[in-house]
């Protein structure tokens, strides 16, 4: 590995940790604008990660090993994750580590060890929280799978970095509308189901009829929260790159120049806050599914995502 | 002549039809009627739009009065019709269906499966910008077939009927570039008409019945 | 000479389109009996014509040729003696009370518009514009089933709605796949959906389209001609509807969508073969016989039980047209007898309806003696209906047995054994009501015009079963002579 790789690993990595709370504080912004609040800063997000580094985290006296550990695994896994989608430039260096299922099990590994972590604590909302969980988390693993499969399909390779370096290549033209339009939109509703947004879950809330992802974490406090929080955060980000990199990656650096990677990094900027903004907007246009109606969302996620799949199959070979 | 490239003409046009598609699979998985009556708009929409590419990259002329009229009839007047009909009946959800949403959704999907298997040994014979759009609008027609029959409420069945047309106007025109013109424009005319019937027979069915539920039709049988 | 069949479709057209200006009872009632006069003798007169000098044609618009002479006559007539007991029946409403001068204005608007476009539906030359007019006869159908705005006169309309919508989609699906096929022979112009056109590039058609289309062709029209198992709308509306809108249901309407199947059918076999339209009709045909003959015994109601007995017989006709061959005319025959003879048992029943006000079979007998009229009506086309000699439709019952025991015997024997059971059925049903003796309830008189309409309305009709079961015109017999062809079909008839 030359150095020039260590450089872009070192880069994506900064680049993913430094602008993930920035992505939760404008979906944050977006929300509190459409409701007519003024709302915090783009950069609270920043200033809440300082602050609970600095406090003194608080650990049941019941919770076992997993509990302080969840923390360090949830955060390393979903960097590791993050290191093999690419950012600003196609080709990423670590592309030879792993595909989409290196992926997509990289970020189940940390929600596995969140959903121990829920019970661990031996609250009745942590394992709440968890249960449900862990049905959102058993429907959106077979749907991000076949999505992205889907995509792969066209572009004949597994690998995300292959996928986007080829769909960039092509002058910016998908060349197969149908499939990747359904994948797209089940991609959506993945990520939306997947980082605890609303008509899935509501990251605003402790209220107990309805929260999941806030449910686990209850228990948490100072360090770990933090880390955490910032995980959630990279995840975010994680679903954003895919969904702004695989069905459009105009922009993104394809050599190595420094032009094309100040391009590719604005871009890149660009399409993630755009997209959070649609996000944001999303939230506010939408009112949080009933827990039983949330199966026939990610039902229809699977459903197009395996259409998707069909398509290829029945109209390419 | 078009100044637009072939190819991203063909992927506009099968962009706007898997659109179509998607639109219905909303329909499918949408209880509320006005939202069912809202995507049944949007879709008409996106008819108008691939039907305004279409007579674009062919330089058929008349296929762009086909979208103006799709576009009046029905994204404009036929969801107006069908919005005061929902008020007029103050039912704005459907409740129970003959097909839970999920498997409705399945069943789509399969049915999409479906529409391709059938247009397959056909679609290589036609003038095609895209080899898609017949499968994708023999798909339309199918599964505003399921909407029909899985629903129970006399609106919905309605909008399954549109969906349907829509559907048959993709394939007329994405497929067989525009059916000719004195034939376009009876088409709409008996969907207009259709559109009114139905909406006459809603009104009296409410005031027989009490209620919408085309489920309580059922004094008549062997 | 191109003015019968100018006449014969600008003529309801005029007359329902009048209704809008003319608020006298009394004018509406002469301008219709006009209009069955003209009616009628204009497809016999437009029969002579294209019998004797070929097809006629009104620009690129109109094309009649043999097949839809034939249709007109069998259209015509029918809507002739069935706008004469419209005039009486509904008059009879009127005079009751039951229908406001309003209503009674609208019935006829749109039964005149309904009568026209079935008209122009076997006359056009553009299969598309067939595919339209045949939408407008539906339309206009659900609007007069649903007349009576009683709650089953809705609920039958609505499901006819529904399901014909349906139906009609799919033959436009199929319509659009001959168009999409077509054009590649004949370019992107009118002309590519002329049946005249496609009739000479028939054998070029791609057959894999032709296969797929014809398909979405006979379920969707099938729909219309009530099928089994899309038949379902079927009983409801003609139970429903009032009952000269359900002898134009059984009579005209049916016999156009089988109209329109055996254009699609033409072309495919010109493409694909007989092979492939054969046993589909064949199949359809047989179990539309099969079940409705089951069906007739358990009827109550003698609307709905006259419906049965009319998918019974679309269904025959449909196995004519499946054998090919001399069952063709076996089919031809059968659907002109068939229109005949079932709407002189609706113009009965309608009578049996507005004297006892009730449809029940049971509560019926003695008809002969009660309503003289009315039992003649239903006993005479009660016989021909269950294919007694010598009416017509023994004739081509036989025909198309003889036709299918020459061809393939096993259809043969199913076919005679459930034309049996039918028999049986249909004829046991009909005596129950016109036999015995009356139970002597209180029942209302019919008013001497209604008496007077339809009584001539009937008198026509038997007429001209009687007069076909004893004597075949040559007109047809040319007419028929012209058709086969179309159907690559040969032999002796009569």
């Amino acid at each position: 590995m030359s150095a020039i790789d260590f450089l872009l690993i070192n880069l994506q990595m900064v680049l993913v940790l430094g602008l993930s709370p920035l992505i939760v504080g404008v979906i944050r912004r977006v929300k509190a604008h459409l409701q007519c609040r003024h709302g915090a800063s783009v950069f609270q997000p920043y200033a809440d990660l300082a602050k609970l580094f600095r406090k003194e985290p608080v650990i049941s006296t019941t919770a076992s090993w997993i509990f302080p550990a969840t923390p360090y695994i949830l955060f390393s896994s979903t960097l590791a994750a993050s290191l093999l989608v690419p950012t600003i430039i196609a080709p990423m260096p670590l592309n030879f580590a792993g595909n989409i299922i290196a992926l997509v099990y990289l970020l189940a590994l940390g929600t596995f060890f969140l959903m121990l972590a829920g019970l661990d604590a031996g609250s009745a909302f942590g394992g709440m929280g968890s249960s449900r969980e862990a049905i959102v988390a058993s429907l959106t693993e077979p749907a991000l799978i076949l999505s992205l499969f889907a995509v792969a399909l066209t572009a004949g390779s597994a690998n995300i970095s292959a996928i986007v370096y080829k769909t960039a290549i092509l002058q910016g033209i998908v060349l197969d509308p149908p499939p990747h339009l359904m994948a797209l939109v089940a991609l959506f509703i993945i990520t939306l189901a997947e980082t605890g947004r609303v008509p899935v879950d509501n990251p605003a809330t402790h209220l107990e009829l309805t929260m999941i992802h806030e449910a686990m974490i209850l228990e948490y406090s100072g360090r770990y929260l933090a880390l955490v929080e910032w995980a959630a955060g990279m995840k975010l980000m994680i679903f954003l790159t895919l969904l702004a990199n695989i069905f459009a990656p105009w922009g993104i650096a394809t050599t190595l120049s420094p032009s094309a990677l100040g391009l590719g990094l604005l871009v890149f900027v660009g399409k993630v806050v755009g997209l959070a903004v649609v996000v944001g907007v999303f939230e506010c246009m939408f009112a949080k599914l009933r827990l039983f109606r949330v199966t026939e969302l990610l039902g229809a996620a699977f459903i197009l995502s395996l259409l998707a799949l069909v398509f290829f199959y029945i109209l390419r070979v | 002549m078009p100044t637009l490239p072939i190819n991203l003409g063909s992927y506009l046009v099968n962009l706007c039809s898997a659109l179509l598609l998607l639109t219905c699979f909303a329909i499918v998985a949408q209880r509320r009627l006005m939202a069912c009556v809202d995507l049944f708009a949007l879709q008409s929409v996106f008819l108008a739009v691939t039907a305004t590419l279409v007579a674009y990259l062919t330089g058929i002329h008349h296929i762009y009065l086909a979208a103006v009229l799709t576009i009046a009839i029905k994204a404009v007047i036929l969801p107006r019709i069908l919005k005061k009909i929902v008020r007029q009946l103050n039912v704005q959800r459907e409740v129970s269906m003959y097909v839970n949403i999920p498997t409705g959704l399945l069943i789509c999907g399969g049915l999409v499966i479906l529409a391709f298997f059938i247009t397959q040994p056909i679609v290589h014979l036609g003038f095609l910008l895209t080899q898609d759009s017949l499968a994708i609008a023999l798909a339309i027609v199918l599964i505003g077939f399921f909407i029909m029959v899985s629903r129970l409420k006399a609106v919905t069945q309605v909008i399954g009927f549109l969906v349907i047309e829509n559907g048959l106007f993709l394939a007329a025109t994405a497929a067989a570039y525009g059916m000719p013109l004195i034939v376009e424009l009876g088409i709409f005319f008996d969907v207009l008409v259709a559109g009114l019937i139905v909406g006459i027979y809603t009104h009296q069915i409410q005031e027989a019945f009490g209620s919408v539920d085309t489920s309580r039709l059922k004094a008549l049988k062997e | 000479m191109i003015w019968p069949i100018i006449l014969l479709i600008a003529t309801p057209f005029l007359i329902g389109v009048s209704g809008l200006v003319v608020r006298h009872r009394q004018t509406l009632d002469v301008l219709h009996c006009v209009q069955a006069g003209i009616m009628v003798v204009s497809s016999l007169l437009l029969v002579d014509e294209v019998s004797v000098s070929g097809p006629v044609s009104f620009f690129y618009f109109l094309h009649v040729d043999a097949i839809s002479a034939w249709f007109d006559l069998v259209i015509g007539i029918v809507a002739g003696t069935g706008t004469l007991y419209a005039v009486g029946y509904v008059g009879e409403q009127y005079d009751r009370g039951h229908v406001s001068l309003k209503r009674f204005r609208q019935f006829f608007m749109l039964f005149d518009l309904y009568l026209g476009v079935m008209l122009l539906a076997v006359n056009v030359e553009n299969l598309g514009i067939m595919w339209i007019a045949i939408e407008g006869a539906t339309l206009s159908a659900a609007l007069l089933i649903g007349f009576e705005r009683s709650k089953g006169a809705l609920e039958a309309g609505w499901k006819f709605v529904i399901l014909s919508s349906v139906g009609i989609a799919l033959a436009l699906f199929g319509t659009i796949l001959v168009y999409y096929s077509s054009e590649q022979l004949l370019g992107i112009t009118e002309e590519a959906l002329h049946w005249a056109k496609l009739h000479e590039v028939g054998d070029q058609l791609d057959p894999s389209v032709m296969k797929i289309a014809f398909l979405f062709i006979l379920v969707g029209y099938g729909t219309k001609a009530g099928l089994v198992p899309m038949h379902t709308w079927l009983p409801d509306a003609h139970g429903e509807a009032p009952t000269p809108v359900s002898a134009m249901l059984s009579a005209n309407m049916l016999t156009m969508a089988i109209y329109a199947i055996l254009r699609f059918k033409i072309l495919t076999d010109q493409s694909v073969g007989t092979e492939f339209t054969g046993p589909l009709l064949l199949g359809f045909g047989f179990f539309s016989v099969a079940l409705s003959s089951i069906v007739l015994l358990l009827q109550e109601d003698f609307k709905r039980l006259l419906a049965f007995s009319s998918i019974e017989h679309i269904g025959i006709a449909l196995i004519g047209f499946g054998l090919g061959g001399l069952g063709v005319f076996g089919g031809l025959w059968h659907l002109l007898n068939h229109a005949l003879a079932k709407s002189a048992a609706f113009y009965g029943a309608g009578l049996v309806l507005i004297t006892h006000e009730h449809k029940f079979i049971a509560r019926v007998p003695g008809l002969l003696r009660e309503n003289p009229a009315a039992g003649v009506a239903l006993f005479v086309a009660g016989l021909v209906l269950a294919g007694m000699p010598p009416f017509g439709l023994f004739v081509s019952e036989l025909t198309i047995a003889a036709n299918a025991m020459a061809m393939a015997p096993a259809i043969s024997y199913g076919f005679l054994v459930v034309l049996t059971v039918a028999f049986a059925t249909l004829l046991f049903q009909i005596l129950r009501m016109v036999l015995g003796v009356p139970l002597g309830t209180q029942i209302s008189t019919v008013g001497p015009r209604c008496r007077a309409f339809s009584t001539a309305a009937i008198a026509v009709n038997l007429g001209a079963l009687i007069f076909l079961g004893l004597h075949v015109p040559d007109g047809l017999h040319n007419l028929i002579g012209a058709i086969l062809p179309f159907f690559h079909a040969e032999g002796e008839y009569f």
